[in-house]
């Protein structure tokens, strides 16, 4: 008999989420000395970049790595925070456009007792030393900007108006942010006094044959076929100029590595993982087609 | 009050049967209102006359009775005493006749114009032959009138019926048929009435039957037809039926049929051809329309001509097979279909090719036609083979070496995958003291030893005397890859090694990167391994030219060793291989190259006897080394000296080209290169005089001339002269012996100006080489654009009207956008959960809660100013879709087959003789713009800008930002027309002042263009055509610092190449499509904006 399992999942809260196991990220630049740096000198880091050239992982990556035990050993029970060890929770915001400072401080509600006040993420992060990853940052409401500037100049304070307080900043707190420069809307453009508080760091799609070895890594294809991959990858690219709006981003390589693991045929794969994806004109995706076909037998 | 006509009459009528009488007793008071007494009694008079003619004819009295009435009502006495007269003569031939005259007439009158009156009872009666079949058909003719009148213009009607009685000749029967027929038939028809008659009545006298089938097809058939075209169809129809063809009715179902299967504009090409075969064979005509929906279903209509001529042709030498051919009944014609219908032409994939080269490559490659290289005559000259300048790569225009168009596609894609593997693996980026991979270095010691001088100015800047000693006829290489080939005694020699050995490299290469094509690869190399020629037949020098050509296509086994000489075989054999190496890089192919020079020119270019040949495998021959390799040299230089001087041999010719290759010239390329970078330093390089470009072309290795020596200077000077134009060096000096001194700006000279005029203005110029502004460079002159008329404005509306609601909607969809939840507000629609219960909370806690406890929609004040800066350059004159092919019959080619293309071109353009410029798209989109604009209050402006040289930058208002819209503008609108140059920086300045003033929280700048930048002293090939770009791109910085948002939209296709040069971060949008253009304009702005 087989034994029904029920859903698995785990709950966390959200100051509590740490990177537990070391993400995969490969190196492309000197981003990690840069982040390093600029965490250890409370400078808040904007990442630059298309999407799916691997910001996320980044900074996943780096909230694992700096938060690991420097003096201690790490042990199998990772749970359990040792002596001098220092953990860097990481949390996570995809911004749109209805997020509102409030969201983002914390409002009062109420309960049986009567009234609680709750910490909305960008407290508990300010308050927890966490590194704070606003995605896509143009998207958010404009009155965020309100915490985002004494956040990242040297005051390093959060007001809560609600409460008539102000919140230091832990030691290890950083502000992070992405942005993704393809325009988008004229309106929706990073105001320079804001941009201005940030060190930009620019992600790529990383150069071939690292990108090889990520796809190979992450999907799990041959290394033969990781490199056609990335082969086709920078041949699309090429193509950014003249009429598609994004290359293929490492994300969407990754995933014509995994479909080739299941068996799909790798022309099939790209077809569907890659050139669909990016284009409906047909005479593009013809010519897309025909470098894929080229590259793979 | 009127007399009553005197009894006389009625004591007449009283003698006829009892019905005249009463007929006009019952006619009589209603005839009153219209006649006066004197007129009543001709009318009355009339009837008696009638009603006497013969026996019979009181019927006919009766019936003029009936109508009078309501003849009298239409017609004037007189006009309808000459109806009356009309009909009594008809009732004397035939009281019937008459009847059904008067009969019909109460419905004709009106119609009919009364002098025709007599002229249509007339034709009733020329139907008339006495017979009683006769007047039956004459009566049925009366009638049909009305519907024939009514409809058809009386002339038409006069032809029928001479079909008519024509046919009435043969048979009665068939004419009353017809007539019933035409009846119906006829007022349906347009235009084509006129000839479907006269086409007819051609058929009357031989083949009279088929009329009435033609009249019954008709209907069917012709609307099948572009209106345009019917008329041809049935001029066609006959004059085939004249020279004697049966069967017209066969012809019109078969004919429309087969014309129904294209395009309007197809369909007169298809009757101009038809037309030409008539003039051969008339009765191949009809095949040629019957086979015709079978043939197109296999090849294109450009093929058509193609199989057409053939067939022509052959119609010529032998009728019969002729006619098979085009009943597609024969051997040839079944073939060149099926050739054709493979074959595939460069056009119909040049877009998917161009993308696949620009992926591959990196670069904006173009992809061209081979005969556009060759017809440039800078040193290309082989039509059919591809090739590559370094940007563009030149295919040849069809391909039909296989059986399917599938193949003939890998052909093109194994080609392309070829020549752009020129560009990807560096071929010609060679450099001359680049280390290779694989190769240990010699090519600078043997320059050394060879004692040539280093020719510093292939690397650094020349100082001016090297110059003037240069051109005095020192030998020099201008290009690395001539540097290289200079090492050479028999430079053409060592040109072809490097040649088979760099495509052997890149083809190895190809194989290594894009497995997915080595089939389709593999078997183009086979394919071309075909035809070459037998290596034991060669004599020595080529023979192992040929052997290396042989290993580079991939054949490694049974190849033909001179057993003499088989160590040299198998060295070549071992350097080869190094170059099957991912790594080997060109420096590799050149150390190559110097390697099998070395070896081959020692050897004597002999034929060598038949016996001294054996099959030897070469698939593996070991290692290269440097060391075997020197010995081996050093062996054959002392064989050498030991057998003293034998002659020179045979003089060294060139193997045969490999077609696929094509043809690779890198010297051409890096001194195309080398001229462009050259002119782009502006003077501090050493720069190229034509006389040097002539020697050093006279030295190329790549260079074929067929001309006899005495010409070829002249067509050295030609090349030179091309080639520099190619790269954009503008001709020669007027002042001798300066050559091409610095390349200066041609408004150089001169230097600030001053703005004296009102409403001119002077601006900057930004200048990239100095990195700094030109000091008040332009002179920007702004003018209100002349009022025309408004109708341009309202028919644009009007032509667009269902766009248009479109994009109302859709600017009316971002209304609900804009009303946003408003929250925490004192007052609102409802209660703002969120904020109520902070304030309870808040309450609770002791804390003086927040009253803003309220939401509420509102309208987000929208704040947004746009100036709208317009492209109104000469080429925006350019007709959309269309060739620039005049309808001048004066240069109508004589070819037949350049002809019929030329004639289909020209009827294309005929047929869509309203065709429109990229102005009028643009100017139509600025009126649906407007009306968008309008509906959402944003305020704007809209100029145009054009101008020649930096003291006429010409600036048109079409609606200043301030002024509001209105009749005015519409007027102007209409005024927009394409002028002369773009110089877009000056105009974008001015165009940002009027912005700047304006206070809105948004504020955009948005360019239409078509094109580059382009001005004099501007924008030439080359340099200043970034010096325009880079302008450009300045001034568009200077607005983004403005806090002013600028977008360029270009309808350029070739936008990609220089817009992200020009806008950098800054938005754009290249317009594919420009006939998308009325309808993107508004989207874009729409998107942006919100
Ligand atoms: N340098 C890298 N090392 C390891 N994995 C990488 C790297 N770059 C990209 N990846 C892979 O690419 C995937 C996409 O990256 P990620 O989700 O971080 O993109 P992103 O830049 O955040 O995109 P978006 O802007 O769309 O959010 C990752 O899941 C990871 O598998
Ligand atoms: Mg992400």
């Amino acid at each position: 008999m087989v034994e029904a399992v029920g859903p698995e999942f785990k709950e966390y809260a959200i100051e509590e989420f740490l990177v537990r196991r070391e993400p995969y990220y490969r190196p492309v630049g000197d981003e990690v000395e840069l982040f390093t740096a600029a965490y250890h000198q409370h400078i808040p880091v904007l990442l630059k970049g298309p999407t799916g050239c691997g910001k996320t992982r980044f900074v996943e990556y780096m909230a694992w790595k700096l938060g690991r035990p420097v003096t201690t050993i790490r042990r199998n029970d990772q749970q359990e925070l040792r002596e001098g060890e220092v953990r860097v929770p990481l949390v996570t915001i995809a911004c749109h456009e209805d997020l509102t400072a409030s969201d983002l401080v914390g409002r009062y509600l109420l309960d049986a007792e009567g009234t609680r006040w709750i910490d909305g993420p960008m407290t508990r992060a300010v308050k927890t030393g966490a590194i704070l990853y606003l995605d896509e940052v143009v998207e958010a409401r404009k009155d965020t900007t309100v915490l985002i500037h004494p956040l990242t100049d040297h005051r390093r304070i959060l007001p809560v108006e609600k409460r008539g307080t102000i919140i230091e900043a832990d030691d290890r707190f950083l502000l992070c942010i992405s942005y993704n420069p393809h325009y988008q809307s004229a309106l929706k453009d990073l105001k320079q006094s804001t941009r201005q508080r940030f060190i930009s760091v620019e992600f790529n799609y990383p150069p071939r044959e690292i990108e090889a070895e990520i796809i190979a890594k992450e999907s799990g294809c041959s290394p033969a076929q990781a490199d056609a991959l990335s082969k086709f990858g920078e041949k699309v690219r090429n193509l950014r100029e003249h009429g598609l709006q994004e290359g293929a981003s490492t994300r969407l390589l990754i995933y014509a590595g995994r479909l080739m693991t299941q068996g799909i045929p790798a022309r099939r794969a790209c077809q569907v993982a890659i050139v669909w994806t990016l284009t409906d004109e047909p005479e593009l995706q013809r010519s897309v087609e025909e470098v894929a076909s080229s590259i793979f037998e | 009050m009127s007399t009553v006509p005197t009894p006389d009459i009625e004591k007449e009528l009283a003698k006829l049967p009892p019905a005249v009488l009463e007929s006009y007793k019952a006619a009589l008071p209603l005839m009153e209102s219209s006649f006066n007494a004197e007129e009543l009694l001709l009318w009355a008079k009339e009837g008696v006359a009638i009603a006497t003619q013969t026996v019979r004819s009181w019927e006919s009295a009766v019936e003029y009775h009936k109508v009078g009435p309501q003849v009298s009502k239409a017609l004037a006495f007189p006009s309808f005493m000459q109806w009356a007269r009309c009909g009594t003569y008809l009732s004397q031939d035939s009281p019937t006749l008459a009847v059904a005259f008067f009969h019909s007439s109460p419905s004709i009158v009106g119609n009919l114009r009364p002098q025709y009156i007599p002229r249509w009872a007339g034709l009733g009666r020329s139907l008339y032959k006495g017979t009683w079949k006769s007047s039956t058909l004459a009566a049925k003719f009366f009638e049909v009138s009305p519907d024939l009148i009514r409809s058809l213009p009386f002339w038409d009607v006069e032809v029928f019926v001479s079909l008519i009685e024509a046919l009435s000749y043969k048979s009665y029967d068939v004419a009353v048929e017809c007539l019933a027929l035409g009846k119906d038939v006829l007022p349906a028809m347009g235009r084509e009435r006129e000839a479907f008659l006269s086409m007819t009545r051609s058929l009357a006298e031989g083949s009279w039957r088929e009329v009435k089938t033609c009249l019954e097809l008709a209907p069917r058939t012709l609307q099948q037809l572009e209106d345009a075209q019917t008329g041809r169809f049935l001029k066609l129809g006959e004059r085939l039926a004249k020279m004697g063809l049966r069967d017209t009715a066969r012809f019109l179902a078969d004919g429309t049929q087969a014309l129904a299967q294209v395009t309007p504009s197809a369909q007169g090409h298809i009757l101009d051809l038809s037309e030409l075969l008539i003039s051969v064979a008339p009765e191949a005509v009809p095949a040629f329309l019957k086979s015709l929906e079978n043939v197109l279903g296999r090849i294109t209509l450009n093929q058509l001509d193609t199989w057409f001529q053939q067939g022509a042709q052959l119609l010529k030498e032998n009728r019969e097979s002729g006619i098979a051919f085009f009943k597609v009944e024969s051997n040839t014609s079944e073939a060149l279909l099926e050739t054709l219908s493979s074959s595939l032409e460069l056009e119909r994939v040049k877009g998917v090719i161009r993308l696949y080269c620009r992926a591959l490559s990196g670069s904006p490659i173009e992809v061209m036609n081979t005969k556009e290289l060759v017809r440039k005559n800078i040193g290309w000259v082989d039509e059919d083979t591809a090739s590559t300048d370094g940007t563009k790569v030149f295919l040849p225009p069809v391909v039909d070496h296989y059986l399917s168009k599938d193949e003939n596609f890998a052909w093109f894609k194994v080609v392309s995958t070829h020549q752009v593997g020129h560009l990807e693996f560096g071929s010609f980026q060679f450099q001359f003291e680049k280390p290779a991979a694989l190769f240990e270095n010699r090519r600078i010691a043997l320059e050394q030893q060879r004692g040539i001088a280093v020719p510093e100015q292939a690397v650094e800047p020349m100082a001016a005397e090297h110059a003037e000693a240069a051109s005095e006829g020192q030998t020099q290489s201008f290009t690395d890859i001539g540097r290289f080939l200079h090492l050479f005694d028999n430079r053409k020699l060592a040109f072809d090694l490097f040649t088979v050995l760099e495509d052997c490299r890149l083809d190895y290469r190809v194989r290594v990167e894009y497995p997915g094509i080595r089939t389709a690869a593999e078997k183009v190399q086979i394919e071309a391994r075909k035809g070459r020629p037998n290596i034991e037949e060669l004599p020595l020098q080529e023979a192992l030219v040929e052997l290396l050509l042989h290993m580079s296509l991939e054949q490694f086994t049974d190849l033909p060793v001179p057993v003499e000489h088989r160590e040299v075989a198998e060295m070549l054999a071992r350097i080869l291989h190094t170059l099957r190496n991912e790594s080997a890089n060109v420096e590799d192919t050149s150390e190559a190259t110097l390697r099998a020079y070395e070896l081959i020119s020692r050897l004597q270019n002999e034929e060598q006897p038949e016996d001294q040949w054996e099959p030897e495998d070469l698939d593996d021959p070991g290692e290269f080394s440097e060391e075997d390799y020197q010995n081996l040299v050093d062996k054959l230089q002392a064989g050498q000296e030991e057998a003293g001087d034998q002659g020179e041999g045979e003089p060294y010719d060139s193997p045969e080209p490999v077609d696929y290759r094509g043809d690779f010239k890198p010297e051409m390329v890096q001194l195309l290169s080398k001229l462009q970078s050259d002119k782009n330093q502006q003077g501090d390089g050493p720069q190229l005089t034509k006389e040097q470009l002539e020697q050093l072309l006279q030295e190329s290795a790549e260079l074929e001339l067929d001309a006899e020596q005495g010409d070829a200077n002249q067509n050295m000077s030609q090349f030179a002269q091309n080639l520099m134009k190619e790269a954009g060096v503008p001709p020669p000096n007027a002042q001798p012996g300066q050559g091409y001194g610095p390349q200066l700006h041609d408004d150089d000279q001169g230097g600030e100006l001053e703005a004296k005029e009102p409403r001119t203005y002077v601006y900057d110029e930004w200048d990239f080489r100095a990195g700094d502004y030109k000091p008040r460079w332009c002179i920007v002159k702004e003018k209100t654009l002349e009022e025309g008329e408004h109708s341009f404005y309202n028919e644009s509306l009007r032509n667009y009207s269902s766009l248009l609601a479109h994009i109302k909607r859709q600017f009316e969809l971002i209304m609900p956008e804009s009303f946003r939840k408003i929250y925490r507000l004192i007052d609102g629609e409802d209660v703002d959960l969120n904020a109520a219960l902070e304030a309870v909370a808040d309450l609770r806690m002791g804390v003086s809660p927040d009253e803003k406890i309220y939401w509420r929609r509102n309208k987000i004040q929208r704040d947004v100013a746009v100036v709208f800066l317009l492209d109104m350059s000469a080429s925006t004159a350019e007709a959309i879709d269309e060739g620039r092919h005049t309808t001048d019959d004066r240069d109508a080619p004589d070819d037949p087959v350049e002809y019929m293309v030329w004639l289909r071109r020209r009827r294309e353009g005929l047929v869509r003789r309203h065709y429109k410029r990229i102005i009028d798209l643009e100017k139509e989109s600025i009126a649906l713009l407007i009306q968008a604009l309008e509906s959402i209050g944003d305020t704007y402006g809209i100029y145009g800008f054009s101008g020649y040289g930096r003291e006429n930058v010409e600036f048109y208002v079409i609606k200043d930002i301030a002024e509001s819209f209105g009749e005015k503008i519409k007027r102007r609108i209409d005024k927009i027309t394409p002028l002369h140059a773009t110089r877009m920086g000056a105009a974008i300045r001015h165009a940002i002042t009027k912005l700047e003033n304006q206070d809105a929280t948004t504020k955009i700048f948005f360019l239409i263009s078509d094109g580059r930048p382009q001005d004099r002293g501007y924008s030439r090939e080359g340099v200043e055509k970034e010096y325009a770009v880079h302008d450009t791109h300045m001034a568009l910085l200077e607005a983004k610092r403005k806090d002013i948002i600028p977008f360029c939209l270009t309808v350029d296709k070739a936008g990609h190449d220089y817009l992200k040069a020009m806008c950098g971060d800054m938005g754009y949008e290249v317009l594919g499509d420009i006939w998308a253009l009325p309808e993107r304009l508004p989207m874009l702005y729409r998107k942006l904006t919100f």
